[in-house]
């Protein structure tokens, strides 16, 4: 150990004391505290910088310098304008590039291997292929197609997360990108269980094109919508048999909210939207499956169908309550007091449902920008990694980190929500472990990780896989190739897995994967393209202290207490061996990773 | 509903992050002068890391309880399902009226081992049926209350004023609502292997500090100073812990995090709270329900008996008792979709030396319904919370802690 880096880690007890002394302002941003629950708009002179990079925080996916000067250089009103009514600006991103790993024979996919192989041995064949006329395991074939579809619908939907991720990052319009995650949220879907991920990005490109139009519209398109169908179960709601599942989900979760209608209003309006369905990637109506006759729905009785109960609950004055109370909560900020969102109900009742005049004027008010919404918001984990790469300069998603990965370590994967609410926003994104797994992702983006393997390629989510290959490799049977690890007391889970004779799932999960690697296409794995030294030249910074300063304010939403500044810009020239950046130019790439890493590792950062 | 291959094991990529792969953590707090608090408890507290331990989990999505524990001697059952009844020669049989769910050979051995207290019709009045409403009631112990604290997060302020860091603990991806406490700060953590900072040797001491929370940081930050003290007082036991601990017994396809909790416990741990869930709604069988349905339960009692085994092997079989809970039974009648939609009483379990093992609480009538066709509950699931926290945990003012009085059921001594 050098001499200098003992004496620094001697000092820096002495630096900790510091930093626990009151010392961070609010940020620069926040208007008076009067502001708080003011709905009216700032005036033009309150419009500044720091008041931007808030409104590109929340309204996109935070901002750059340069992007953060060019909206700070028009007035409130056309900056606002702009986010919100967005629909003519240029935006040439490519559509998503499909591998080809879907056929018509697939349809209709079955809901599970017992299904599958229940139809197989009924009817000879499933999935478009046939069971083996004799011989050991027939219906192998037929597992391994279905294993086949699961694994490749699953790789496309991570293409398919990865082709969104790169449209937040470089979308002209970012507030068209950020609705379309809101909605995500929303009306929650997962490829988990709606294993298709045509429908999933059908569903994306509807919540692109509608997010800020009208409510009534997009609620229809999402209900008719065929991710949504499939995710709660619309083919099974037929006449003589509703199932509750979309019925109940609609009112609970999509327009009310829990404690406005009855478990009868659920009931009856499963009724009318008995029949709704869905043919491959089509909706339809399935006449003979709808109920007709009259149901009473919210106090309202008629011969309604799915429609008209739609405009029924949008007729009922708690749901512009909710709808604008929970938009309200994700853009500016999680304590809403009832008032306000009556309030916040009555603009989006004013506009008929259109969402955009809503937004424009929730991004105007002078509550957006009070001490109460500044700075208080925890970035979900897709945005904190979209929006850090957006910070570092990146315009390609990196393929190391994977987006997937890191998104999902911290708690949110695109086209993967938990259940049906979708992800809990606020304090429920932070646990102990979540928050040093942030600090963990950049690390893993600015010292990218050697040892990283693909998981588009390699099936690092199920070890097996990899198990059994190596066993039918070197000439293993299949059941000795299928055998789960000796342990001295298994299980009942692992010691039944091969009792069936007809076919082995383990097998078939491993040929499932081996034949969609072959069809979907690799992600590239390029790393993030981080140049800080070019970056902290160009701001036109000479010392270590004016490269933390940069760094800090260029990544963080609250200033840095002067403690934690201190020792920041101790290490940065213990690193660099001097105060100065010139003499150490050929050498400052690594120190300013390492100072980036540890500021955006501070707690502060979690904040936007 | 996630696939479970999603819950299961481990990965390549995450064994290559083996403990110690963080680097010294440790080394650079003592240089740096800070005391590392909680790993230097450890030795000293060994005592307390003896005492009783509570383990919570929860079964999410609204596990179907009628075919979990079968009442194969009511007719009524199979009048209600005649498509997703299970035969009584199917099933495993702990007496003349009731058996588990085929594959459930470890709760057959728990229960009659006598291990096994079975609380029935466990519910509570006006029901609610969505999940995300009434698991919030079981979390918080106070329905239609609007409480913003969990009951087990309230249990370690009353029985644990000092807030001891690392008293509760609570696997998964996010917080439960219900370990959500006043001065407690639970340690929550999903993967073991990943809870550690990664740095360079240079940076740890930057890395490792902890802020305190001052008055002109908003909530959200004081709040987040919080979470990143317990991270840096907590991580570095449970990495190791997890990753030092070897034991022979198959925990079965998904182990519910409950191979972490043995480590923890066989590490000394000061945890007595332990909080895990059968995570995303897997238990949500509205269709095609028997298949599902069944593999969810077997891995459930495999987890469930193969955390008792190695209990015993570790020698604190009698330290340890665990609450089965799930946030609603399901219909009694099935659905024309093989499939069963939500329902209202449900059993809870509780399991382990100290129990005195048997059915408590009067089974809920499969005739007489309520005006949805489900069950009327018999027994408040508050009473079975009184039982832990009286009969286990010996903390006597639950009426207080439960917002009301509940009877215990004399489950212990």
């Amino acid at each position: 150990m050098t001499p200098s880096r003992i004496r620094i880690l001697k000092f820096w007890p002495a630096l900790l004391l510091a930093i626990a002394l009151p010392a961070s302002a609010a940020s620069p941003a926040a208007g008076p505290s009067d502001w708080t629950g003011d709905l009216g708009p700032i005036a033009e002179s309150d419009w500044n910088r720091s008041r931007a990079a808030h409104l590109l925080e929340r309204a996109g996916f935070g901002g750059t310098p340069e992007e953060i000067d060019k909206l700070a250089a028009m007035t409130a009103d056309e900056a606002v304008r702009h986010l919100v009514f967005h629909k003519e600006i240029p935006n040439p991103l490519p559509d998503f590039d499909h591998s080809g790993v879907h056929d018509p024979g697939i349809e209709p996919f079955p809901p599970s291997r017992p299904a599958a192989t229940n139809l197989a041995r009924d009817t000879g064949e499933a999935i478009g292929v046939k069971v083996k006329p004799s011989g050991n395991r027939r219906m192998q074939p037929v597992v391994d197609r279905f294993f086949y579809w699961l694994r490749a619908s699953m790789l496309e939907s991570h293409r398919v997360a990865y082709w969104w991720g790169q449209r937040m990052l470089t979308t002209n319009r970012p507030l068209e990108e950020k609705m379309a995650l809101f909605w995500h949220g929303h009306f929650a879907t997962s490829e988990d269980k709606v294993r298709d991920y045509r429908k999933l990005l059908g569903q994306n490109e509807l919540f692109r094109e509608q997010g800020t139009g009208n409510f009534r519209d997009l609620l229809i398109s999402v209900s008719q919508d065929p991710a949504m169908l499939a995710f709660l179960d619309a083919g099974v709601n037929v006449k003589g048999s509703p199932n509750e599942n979309f019925a109940r989900e609609i009112m609970e979760l999509f327009t009310m909210g829990v404690g406005h209608y009855s478990e009868n209003d659920i009931r009856e309006a499963a009724r009318a939207f008995t029949g709704w369905n869905y043919v491959d990637l089509t909706f339809v109506v399935k006449n003979d499956e709808h109920d007709e006759t009259q149901k009473t729905v919210l106090g309202q009785t008629g011969r309604f169908d799915g429609v008209e109960v739609i405009d029924i609950i949008l007729d009922q004055p708690v749901t512009a309550d909710y709808i604008a109370g929970k938009i309200y909560r994700y853009f500016v900020r999680e304590d809403l007091s009832a008032q306000l969102q009556t309030r916040l109900g009555d603009v989006l009742r004013d506009a008929d449902y259109d969402l955009a005049p809503f937004l424009y004027t929730m991004f105007m008010s002078r509550d957006f920008y009070s001490p109460a919404s500044v700075a208080t918001r925890i970035k979900p984990p897709v945005e904190l990694v979209v929006s850090t790469y957006k910070k570092m300069g990146l315009t390609e998603l990196p393929g190391v980190p994977d987006f997937n990965i890191a998104t999902e370590t911290l708690g949110q994967r695109l086209l993967f929500p938990p259940t049906v609410a979708g992800w809990a926003q606020g304090k429920s994104w932070i646990t102990p472990g979540l928050l040093l797994a942030r600090g963990n992702f950049v690390y893993d983006t600015v010292f990218p990780d050697i040892n990283f393997i693909p998981p588009d390629r390699h099936p690092t989510d199920n070890y097996q896989i990899s198990t059994v290959a190596d066993r039918l490799a070197e000439g293993a049977d299949v059941s000795t190739a299928t055998q789960p690890p000796g342990r001295d007391m298994t299980s009942m889970s692992n010691s039944m897995v091969d009792r069936d004779e007809a076919f082995n799932t383990r097998l078939g999960s491993y040929r499932g994967w081996r034949m969609a690697i072959e069809k979907v296409k690799p992600i590239p794995r390029t790393t993030a393209q981080v140049d800080l030294t070019s970056m902290i030249q160009s701001a036109g910074c000479a010392t270590a202290q004016q490269a933390v300063d940069y760094l800090a304010g260029r990544f963080l939403s609250v200033p840095l207490d002067e403690g934690t500044r201190g020792a920041l810009t101790a290490y940065l020239e213990n690193e660099i061996g001097g105060s100065d950046l010139a003499p150490a130019e050929t050498y400052l790439e690594e120190p300013l990773r390492a100072t980036l890493h540890l500021i955006l590792s501070l707690p502060d950062y979690q904040l936007g | 509903m996630k696939p479970l291959n999603k819950q299961l094991l481990s990965t390549r990529r995450r064994n290559l992050l083996k403990a110690g792969g963080y680097g010294l953590t440790l080394g650079a707090a003592q240089m740096s002068g800070i005391a590392p608090v909680f790993s230097s408890a450890g030795a000293t507290n060994r005592q307390t890391g003896k005492g009783k331990i509570f383990v919570v989990l929860e079964l999410s999505g609204g596990n179907d309880g009628l075919n979990t524990l079968v009442p194969y001697g009511d007719d009524a059952y199979y009048r209600h399902r005649p498509e997703l009844s299970i035969r009584e020669n199917k099933l495993r049989k702990i007496d003349d009226h009731f058996g588990f769910n085929p594959d459930m050979a470890g709760f057959e051995r728990l229960y009659k081992d006598g291990k096994m207290a079975v609380f029935h019709g466990c519910g509570y009045d006006q029901p609610s049926f969505s999940h995300f409403t009434s698991i919030a009631y079981w979390h918080t112990a106070a329905p239609n209350s609007g409480e913003q604290l969990g009951w087990v997060g309230r249990l370690a302020d009353a029985i644990d004023p000092a807030a001891t860091p690392g008293f509760i603990v609570n696997i998964d991806e996010a917080q439960s609502l219900a370990v959500v406490a006043r001065d407690h700060v639970p340690v929550v953590f999903d993967d073991p292997r990943q809870f550690g900072r990664k740095g360079l040797f240079q940076e740890r001491a930057l890395l490792d500090q902890s802020r305190q929370p001052s008055d002109n940081m908003n909530d959200a930050q004081r709040y987040l100073m919080d979470i990143s003290r317990s991270a840096q007082q907590a991580s570095e036991q449970v990495r190791e812990a997890c990753a030092a601990y070897r034991t022979p017994v198959d925990y079965g396809i998904v182990s519910l995090d409950l191979r972490n909790v043995a480590a923890l416990i066989d590490a000394g741990m000061d945890t007595r709270l332990y909080y895990t869930s059968f995570r995303h709604n897997a238990f949500d069988t509205h269709v095609q329900q028997p298949n599902l349905h069944q593999r969810l339960l077997t891995y459930f009692s495999d987890a469930v008996s193969g955390f008792f085994q190695d209990m015993e092997r570790i020698g604190r079989a009698d330290d340890v008792v665990m609450l089965v809970f799930s946030e609603f039974g399901r219909r009694v009648a099935e659905n024309t979709n093989l499939g069963t939609d939500h329902g209202t009483a449900n059993h809870m379990y509780m399991i382990g030396n100290p129990v005195r093992g048997g059915h408590y609480g009067e089974l809920p009538s499969l005739t007489e319904l309520d005006e949805g066709e489900n069950l009327i509950h018999t027994t408040d699931f508050r009473r079975v919370y009184a039982t832990a926290i009286e009969g286990w945990l010996g903390h006597t003012d639950t009426e207080a802690m439960l917002r009301g009085k509940f009877e215990p059921f004399p489950v212990f001594g």
